[in-house]
């Protein structure tokens, strides 16, 4: 089924939940909505599913306008943070009680459907099992179940993760994604952990103050967030607000940031295999206007630079800092830098038992990064 | 003559259901009938065929024990012995808030949908002018018995109310309690002595008959302007003013007092029940008992005024006012009528009756209860 | 029609019916109580249909009313509150934490009260405290001076927590009873003692209920009126005692006035403790009860013994304010003029059944009646009060509003009702030239709904409170309507509160007495209480024997509706 969201706002008395959402979900696919808390992606969430109305816009499935329809007939599973399983039900009552209201998909029988989905979510056999009595990945997995069992249209996963352990989480959230992939079924998923939501999903949206700041694939947001909050929410970076100094002869863009002066490459936001398709609408919905103006000497800017872009000893743009703190994290070690301006995170390879050294605190350090490396936000 | 008497109480204002059916969204009962001209028209047809033949209703309202006291109570054999006699059915009203019922009725212009009342006195009939402009009851007029009435008990000037019987309102002491040799005071000065402290138990005159009349007793006893005073003294003397007989008399019955304001008839029940005279001995304070006839009148808007009247004078028969007097343990309203020998045995009259007249009590009454209450009220 | 177009229209009536039950009661509530109450305030602030103040301001300017009375009615009810909580806080203790025999069937009986008319209570409660009462004899027995309670305001305020202290005690229980283990348990894990677990983590659970119940019996001491002259006298007058006197002799602005008054005072602590009940709500887990322990310790320790101490006195005092006057009560009608035992009493209901006139009150149709309006009430009032506690616990525009008129009925004088009962349904209404009148069966069964309703609401709507909204939500993506979801996931969770409010529904109805008698057209619909009224005289045997039918048909109907109630749960 192909999930729309045009132009919807929801407002509480005068706080603004949503502020004109658009988003398009193709079918079959696994996508997330991913920001802070308080991003609206709960709220988003909630009008997907018909439990808040839209203040303004329209939730369509399949093209047809969801307003007025109520939850219970838009044909969508809903798994909670808190599982919200039906404490004074058994657990196959729990997975059989959407299939009171509808028959079984596939033209088995009711207790034929539940055997499949506890069979699905590793939980055979538990049908007579009181919810109080399972683990929390269990109870979520029942959860799941339940929401499978009338054969949902939409699945919705609200958090269904945080509340469980990171080994859990892990294992939970690739059944998950396995399940989700044999069943085909479209999904919006909600986090507000940005590792989860590039691990998982086909696409992700992501929102801050009731607005989607970009959507787009995992690697693309990573690579190429387009505002400074999404360089930022998205896995670590090191964003730097910077001066235009001038534009040289040979191409790209000489920066200054304090004392230091860069060279970055131009328009590789323009360029490239970006610009998928749903990425092109959430840009076109006006919000982001056209592409800046080019910069101009005198201009400010901000551009940012993955920590594993930033390399010890590198030959084009060069800064000396103090190592401040380091972090061993198995495959890299990050080491944060002072030099002067701000903090600088790198990430360095590691390279066995003795690489560390020389990262010590208080050690000087040069590092640097290729032009091409860097990226401009808004 | 089932479906007549039921087409003409709803013409006459509506007892009986008409249209009765359920509203689909309420669920509640609700009667339809027309009114204004509409109700005029049918009141009218109606009693162009009472007159054809078939017996009509007399509806009389009254206060509930007139009909269905669990001692004894006039209003089932009166209902018998009328019907037997005359070609008419003998409906009993019994609203919970008695006269102020049709009061509230007219107040709101609605018919009375009786056509008499029984069980009216004046004070209550005060209350009757007092708040409406219009006339509830209309004089009594042609009754052939109207002269049988004892002079001294009719209380309404303008001769609508009819007195149908009397009591008088004394003091019930226990002559057991204590030591066993109490004697109430012989008059209302006796009453703060301070051997009575907390001896008294009495009623609210503003909701009990029994307390209203103590209460005008005390009034006629120590003047308009000496009552409060009085009462001010029985407080201090902690005379007990409860919400009504019923409560008084249990708490007597109880032991908690050793007198209570009641009805000089009391005896007649206790030789019924068998129980201890001496419990149940009567004082007359100043040696005067205060009289509250109760009379009956007929609605101005009667659909049956003539039947209303025939009733009235039933009511007046010696044998009937003999029956009435017994089965509500009051005392009859006319000379004529002849007491059970054992019934003058214990039902004790004062040697002197005192009551206010309407016309004293008119503009008086309201204030006088008021003063009463906020004076013994005040914490 | 097919199976499928049948399916299709169930579900639409499913899908309106919570909001055709929300406007259904609107409608009920119009009718039966608010334009007939509006009839009766009107003459407060209108004179020959002229908006005024005068009457108001005439009793906010006396000295008498504002001191005498309305001040010394806000004392009273504030002592009688403090007494109600006091007796009936142990009792919740007792039935939510420990196991005894007849723990149950005591636990129904705690509504007995409820339904006791007034002069049944002032017959007990002098046969037990008056001068020769039970008390006093006891006192003398082992040689201590008698007190004299009777006709003072301890009277009063005993006989106020006689009626009120069940009242706390069950609603306490049944928070208690819902308070989840696991709360207690993570706070002991955390380091708590026993005592303080139960001060951060069960206290906080039972405020709410404790609230209800300490505001509920405010309100109704507040308009308190017979048992106040019956044990105390007219020296301790309340305001409900002159809103009738002065109803009784006609005064309607002055009447209406008082009653406004009275009303604007509980409706504002109304309001108060709502606010104070929703800044409580706390998102809780279904019920996981406490465990129970045995009223007799297993191993006597100091504490222990302390504890089983407690209990006696307590049930030593329970004794004396409940079991002896309502024992005093069946004493009495069974008890002849001579003082010696006699069943005549009873015999009179027989032979007044097989005689009576028409129109005289009959013993088995007053039973029949007060069954048939009580099954009434109960259908009517648990949907209206269920209904509301969603509307309640629901967030929207103006609910605090809402709120505080859906809970009105608690507020308003039963006088002012009956008389506006009197002049908006029995006299009737014209419109557009056809007089609509209201009385008879359904009637009366909407009134006592209406009397009966916010019970049920005040149960539930705590308990919904505490349930995760996500579960409403599950259910209705799987497929369910509001009202499906309500009966399969919320009734369940909070069955033990809808069981609780129909409990207080079938009392309220038996109880009822203001609106019925007004309502009961002729002979046909009277109940139980006004059997009981009819049947007093002279000698109190008929009436105690009445009353004590009363009581006997009222425990038998509790003991169905809890057991009943309790069993229909478990399913």
């Amino acid at each position: 089924m192909r999930l729309e969201l045009d132009a919807v706002s929801k407002r509480y008395g005068s706080a603004t939940a949503l502020d004109s959402v658009s988003l398009s979900v193709d079918d079959g696919e696994f996508f997330t909505l991913v920001g802070p808390s308080g991003c609206g992606k709960t709220t988003t969430l909630r009008c997907i599913a018909g439990f808040e109305s839209p203040t303004e816009g329209t939730v369509r499935f399949d093209g047809e306008s969801m307003a007025g329809v109520a939850p219970e007939s838009r044909g969508v599973g809903v798994v909670f943070q808190n599982y919200a399983l039906f404490p004074h039900l058994s657990v196959g009552e729990n997975v059989a009680y959407g299939l009171r209201f509808t028959d079984p998909p596939g033209g088995g029988t009711r207790d034929e459907r539940i055997a499949e989905l506890l069979d699905l979510v590793d939980l055979a056999g538990f049908e007579d099992r009181d919810p109080d009595s399972l683990s929390g990945g269990q109870q979520q997995r029942v959860a799941l179940a339940r929401a499978l069992a009338p054969g949902p249209n939409l699945l919705l996963l609200d958090e269904p993760m945080s509340a469980l352990d990171a080994r859990l989480r892990d294992r939970l959230r690739r059944q998950v994604k396995r399940i989700q992939s044999e069943l085909g079924v479209t999904t919006v998923y909600v986090t507000h952990d940005q590792s989860e939501a590039l691990a998982v999903s086909d696409r992700v949206a992501v929102l801050n103050r009731g607005r989607v700041e970009q959507v787009g694939r995992p690697r693309e947001l990573y690579h190429r967030p387009r505002t400074r909050f999404v360089a930022e929410f998205l896995g670590e970076n090191n964003v730097l607000d910077a001066v235009v100094e001038s534009r040289p002869e040979t191409g790209g863009i000489r920066v200054g940031v304090g004392d230091a002066v860069f060279t970055l490459a131009e328009g590789r936001r323009v360029l490239g295999q970006g610009g998928s398709a749903s990425g092109d609408r959430a840009e076109s919905d006006g919000r982001d206007g056209g592409r800046p103006a080019r910069p101009a000497p005198g201009d400010e800017l901000t551009f940012c630079v993955r920590p594993e872009q930033l390399r010890v000893g590198a030959e084009t743009n060069r800064v000396r800092g103090t190592v401040v703190d380091t972090e061993f994290q198995g495959a890299t070690t990050r080491v944060r830098l002072d030099w002067g301006e701000t903090e600088l995170v790198v990430a360095v390879e590691d390279g066995g038992e003795e690489s560390a050294a020389g990262f010590e605190v208080g050690t000087t350090l040069d590092i640097g990064f290729a032009p091409a490396s860097a990226h401009i936000v808004e | 003559m089932r479906r007549r008497s039921f087409l003409k109480a709803a013409g006459a204002g509506g007892v009986s259901a008409l249209l009765a059916g359920c509203t689909g969204t309420g669920g509640e009962q609700t009667t339809t009938e027309a009114s204004g001209d509409t109700a005029e028209t049918t009141t009218t047809t109606t009693e162009g065929t009472t007159t054809g033949g078939e017996s009509p209703t007399l509806t009389v309202g009254t206060y509930g024990s007139f009909v269905d006291a669990p001692s004894s109570s006039p209003g089932p054999w009166l209902k018998e012995t009328f019907e037997s006699e005359f070609d008419a059915t003998l409906e009993w009203q019994t609203p919970d808030s008695g006269v102020n019922y049709y009061i509230e009725r007219a107040l709101r212009g609605v018919e009375s949908g009786a056509d008499l009342y029984v069980g009216l006195d004046a004070q209550m009939l005060v209350r009757i002018d007092q708040n409406l402009d219009e006339a509830l009851f209309s004089p009594a007029e042609g009754l052939s018995r109207l002269g049988d009435v004892n002079e001294q008990l009719n209380f309404d000037p303008q001769g609508r109310a009819v007195p149908y019987d009397t009591g008088y309102i004394s003091l019930v002491y226990n002559e057991t309690y204590g030591d066993g040799d109490f004697v109430a005071p012989e008059t209302f000065d006796g009453l703060l002595e301070s051997e009575y402290a907390g001896a008294l138990l009495a009623q609210n005159p503003t909701s009990s008959a029994t307390g209203q009349a103590f209460l005008l007793h005390t009034i006629d006893a120590k003047g308009e302007d000496g009552y409060l005073d009085y009462w001010a003294s029985l407080k201090e003397n902690d005379v007990r003013v409860l919400g009504n007989w019923e409560d008084s008399y249990n708490a007597y019955s109880n032991g908690e007092a050793p007198m209570v304001v009641s009805y000089s008839t009391d005896q007649v029940f206790a030789a019924e029940a068998g129980e201890d005279m001496a419990k149940h001995q009567i004082r007359f304070l100043n040696d005067e008992g205060y009289a509250n006839p109760e009379g009956m009148a007929h609605f101005a808007d009667a659909s049956n005024p003539d039947l209303a009247a025939e009733f009235m004078d039933f009511m007046l028969r010696p044998e009937v006012q003999a029956e009435i007097a017994v089965r509500n343990v009051q005392f009859p309203a006319t000379t004529t009528a002849e007491l059970p020998e054992d019934f003058a045995q214990y039902a004790q009259e004062p040697p002197e009756a005192v009551t206010f007249s309407y016309d004293r009590l008119q503009n008086n009454l309201s204030d006088w209860t008021d003063a009463w209450a906020r004076e013994f009220a005040r914490k | 029609m097919s199976r499928v177009s049948v399916r299709r229209v169930v579900r639409v009536l499913e899908q309106r019916l919570l909001t055709l039950v929300a406007a259904l009661t609107a409608v009920v509530l119009l009718v039966l109580f608010y334009y007939p109450v509006a009839t009766v305030f009107a003459d407060a602030v209108l004179v020959d249909g002229r908006p005024t103040v005068e009457p108001i301001a005439a009793i906010l300017t006396s000295e008498f009313y504002l001191v005498d009375i309305i001040w010394f009615t806000a004392k009273q009810a504030f002592y009688s509150t403090l007494a109600s909580l006091a007796l009936g806080l142990p009792a919740a203790w007792l039935f939510s934490r420990f196991e005894f025999r007849g723990r149950e069937t005591l636990r129904s009986l705690t509504i007995l009260p409820f339904v006791m008319p007034s002069i049944m209570v002032a017959i007990g409660f002098v046969a037990t405290f008056g001068r020769n009462g039970t008390l006093n004899r006891a006192l003398s027995a082992v040689g201590l001076p008698p007190v004299e309670l009777l006709f003072t305001l301890e009277a009063i305020i005993v006989a106020h927590a006689f009626y009120n202290a069940p009242l706390v005690a069950r609603v306490v229980t049944a928070a208690w009873e819902s308070v989840d283990a696991r709360t207690v348990e993570t706070a002991r894990s955390l380091g708590a003692n026993p005592r303080r677990a139960f001060r951060d983590v069960v206290l906080p659970q039972l405020l709410p209920s404790i609230g209800v119940g300490a505001t509920l019996t405010f309100i109704f001491t507040f308009a308190s009126f017979p048992i106040v002259l019956a044990l105390g006298g007219f020296q301790l007058a309340t305001i409900e005692v002159f809103v009738y006197s002065r109803v009784r002799d006609l005064a309607y602005a002055e009447a209406a006035s008082l009653a406004v008054i009275e009303t604007v005072i509980s409706i504002t602590l109304t309001a108060v403790y709502l606010r104070y009940e929703a800044s409580q709500r706390s998102a809780g887990g279904a019920a996981n009860p406490l465990p129970r322990r045995s009223v007799v310790p297993s191993d006597w320790t100091p504490k222990s013994a302390l504890r089983t101490a407690g209990i006696a006195g307590y049930a030593l005092i329970v004794g004396l304010v409940f079991v002896v006057p309502i024992a005093s009560m069946v004493l009495a009608s069974v008890t002849g003029g001579d003082g010696g035992f006699t069943l005549a009493n009873y015999a009179f209901l027989a032979e007044r059944q097989a005689t009576g006139a028409s129109f005289q009150v009959k013993p088995l149709p007053a039973i029949l009646n007060s069954l048939a309006f009580a099954a009434g009430t109960l259908v009517v009032a648990v949907p209206m009060g269920v209904v509301m506690a969603v509307l309640t616990t629901r967030r929207y525009r103006g609910r605090g509003l809402i709120d505080v008129l859906a809970m009105a009925p608690f507020a308003v004088s039963g006088i002012v009702v009956g008389l506006g009962l009197l002049r908006g349904l029995v006299f009737g209404v014209d419109v557009l030239g056809t007089r609509i009148r209201v009385t008879g069966a359904l009637a009366i069964v909407a009134a006592h709904a209406v009397g009966a309703y916010p019970f049920v609401t005040r149960n539930v709507a705590p308990l919904f409170a505490r349930l995760d909204g996500r579960l409403v939500e599950s259910a209705r993506s799987l497929g369910a309507t509001r009202t499906r979801a309500l009966v399969d996931i919320e009734l369940p969770l909070v069955w033990t509160g809808v069981v609780a409010g129909a409990a207080f529904a079938v009392a309220i109805s038996i109880g009822e007495f203001d609106s019925t008698i007004i309502l009961a057209e002729g002979a046909g619909s009277y109940t139980m209480p006004i059997a009981v009224e009819r049947f007093l005289g002279r000698r109190l045997g008929p009436a105690t024997a009445m009353g004590c039918l009363l009581l006997l048909v009222t425990s038998a109907s509790f003991l169905v509706v809890d057991r009943f109630g309790g069993r229909w749960g478990e399913l």
